[in-house]
């Protein structure tokens, strides 16, 4: 009848920072093992640095619980040259710019990196909760591309194409879409967010390109090994994505109902897809699982006042449909956190979403209300 | 005569050593397909042969458990719109079977068109 009744019937879901039901024993084992490493603070002496974002996982991914959300915001920049030429400006310290230098570093004069002189935009990026990603890594990639949309197809404004990574895969993570799996996201996260060099990464972030001096990295590299990104994959993979919000006030119940309606009247369910399915897997808990993740994975114009950098094949003014599970335990909304409520976030869509933005402004306050006491149950 | 002999023996021996550095170039490009390295914007699975456009060995060590190659990459994916440059370091180990690539470090990429 509806879902927020549906979910009184259904089995109980995990709590928020809770592995997914259903796990094996040796799951749950490295989901325990993984949480560890995302919690280990590191330091200049086991790695830390010399540039970093963080020194640990669990820093930025903090709240309401360890995998959640932070209020870091982070800077990255890259080269857009019209019509369809991006560069990431690895070789130039691109595209995330560490914030953070270690004392050894400071003590040359290096506080942060600097924004690339190739650079045409930069970015501001929140830190992504990461409830349910394990799911999401396990939607198959023919499922994404079936939301690929051709402009005017169906005449509601809205296209939408998925992203490629450089290496041609189809992307899912990051504000871009231009990360494939959760085993690359996490991978990245060492030397990208703490300076932390791995086994597939095994030289330090550069400085703007230039290497940084030998005398401010005391750790050997590399800093972790592969066990340990297969440990972290393991926490962010069986990670249960956030149970719905079960509303006991009849009113609420009314009203979210009212709202769930028009989240689908209203053209926001064409992106904000509610749900998806995984293909098969060796995991029961990911086999063939329905994950409402409330995003198409598609990059969709959001209009010139949100764009910022390029990267891959999403364009300044492209960005992946936010995925929307766990919004109510955010603070800050929009890819670079400057929204401070749900309904700013809403009014400054625009782009393909501008008719869906138009109509949600022309609303009621009692239909608007309406939507927003929906999406608090999401 | 012996000037003959010498020319002729040095270009058999080039040969087979363009032909035993060929026969290397092609088993690593083999040996890359599945196999990631790097992470997040910044990392490149190897899907197949093609997408490897050049391979040239910089640097090789070896002894008897672990063999390590330095190598420098073009990489073009077809799906996906740039041509990369890139330098890896690539480690087998020994295996009863015979030498078994154990993974890839990317040293350094940068997209050159």
């Amino acid at each position: 009848m509806s879902l927020l009744l549906c979910a009184c019937k259904s089995p109980k879901q995990p709590n928020l920072g809770e592995p997914l039901a259903d796990l094996s024993r040796a799951e749950r084992a490295q989901f325990e093992a993984g949480k560890k490493v995302f919690q280990r603070v590191f330091t200049p002496q086991d790695g830390l640095g010399p540039l970093f974002n963080a020194n640990s996982c669990a820093q930025c991914h903090e709240d309401p619980v360890v995998g959640g959300v932070g209020d870091e915001i982070e800077i990255h920049a890259t080269r857009f040259v019209a019509p369809n030429s991006c560069d990431p400006l690895f070789d130039q310290g691109g595209p995330v710019i560490q914030q953070n230098a270690t004392p050894l570093l400071q003590a040359k004069g290096i506080m942060k990196e600097q924004i690339p002189p190739g650079a045409t935009a930069q970015a501001r990026r929140s830190t992504p909760p990461l409830f349910g990603f394990g799911l999401v890594d396990a939607i198959p990639e023919a499922a994404i591309l079936s939301h690929e949309r051709r402009h005017g197809a169906k005449g509601d404004g809205i296209a939408g194409h998925a992203s490629r990574t450089i290496d041609g895969r189809v992307g899912r993570f990051g504000r871009k879409a231009a990360v494939a799996a959760l085993l690359d996201f996490n991978a990245g996260a060492f030397p990208q967010e703490m300076g932390v060099t791995t086994p597939l990464s095994p030289v330090e972030e550069t400085i703007n390109g230039t290497p940084v001096p030998p005398d401010t990295d005391p750790a050997p590299d590399p800093e972790i090994t592969v066990e340990d990104i297969e440990k972290v994959t393991a926490f962010t993979r069986f990670l249960a994505p956030p149970p719905g919000q079960i509303l006991t006030n009849h009113t609420d119940q009314h009203l979210a109902r009212r709202g769930r309606k028009l989240f689908v009247h209203l053209n926001c369910a064409v992106c904000h897809r509610p749900k998806m399915n995984t293909g098969p897997s060796t995991s029961k808990a990911l086999h063939r699982k329905t994950v409402a993740l409330y995003s198409d994975l598609m990059v969709h114009d959001m209009g010139s006042a949100l764009a910022d950098i390029c990267l891959e094949q999403a364009h300044p003014s492209e960005f992946r449909t936010e995925m929307l599970m766990g919004l109510r335990f955010r603070g800050q909304f929009l890819h670079d956190g400057s929204a401070k409520t749900v309904q700013e976030a809403i009014e400054r869509h625009d782009g393909e979403a501008r008719n869906s933005r138009d109509r949600f402004k022309a609303l009621k306050e009692k239909d608007k209300q309406a939507l927003l006491k929906f999406l608090e149950t999401i | 005569m012996k000037m003959i002999t010498l020319l002729w023996t040095m270009a058999v021996a080039g040969s087979l050593a363009a032909a035993t550095q060929a026969s290397e170039v092609d088993q690593l490009k083999s040996d890359l397909v599945g196999q990631c390295m790097g992470g997040r914007e910044k990392c490149w699975k190897f899907q197949s042969v093609d997408q490897i456009k050049a391979l040239t060995i910089q640097k090789k060590t070896e002894d008897s458990r672990k063999r390590v190659y330095t190598i420098a990459l073009q990489l073009q994916a077809a799906k996906a719109g740039g041509k990369y440059s890139a330098n890896a370091r690539v480690e087998y180990t020994k295996a009863a079977t015979g030498w078994k690539i154990k993974q890839v470090g990317l040293l350094s990429i940068r997209k050159v068109e």
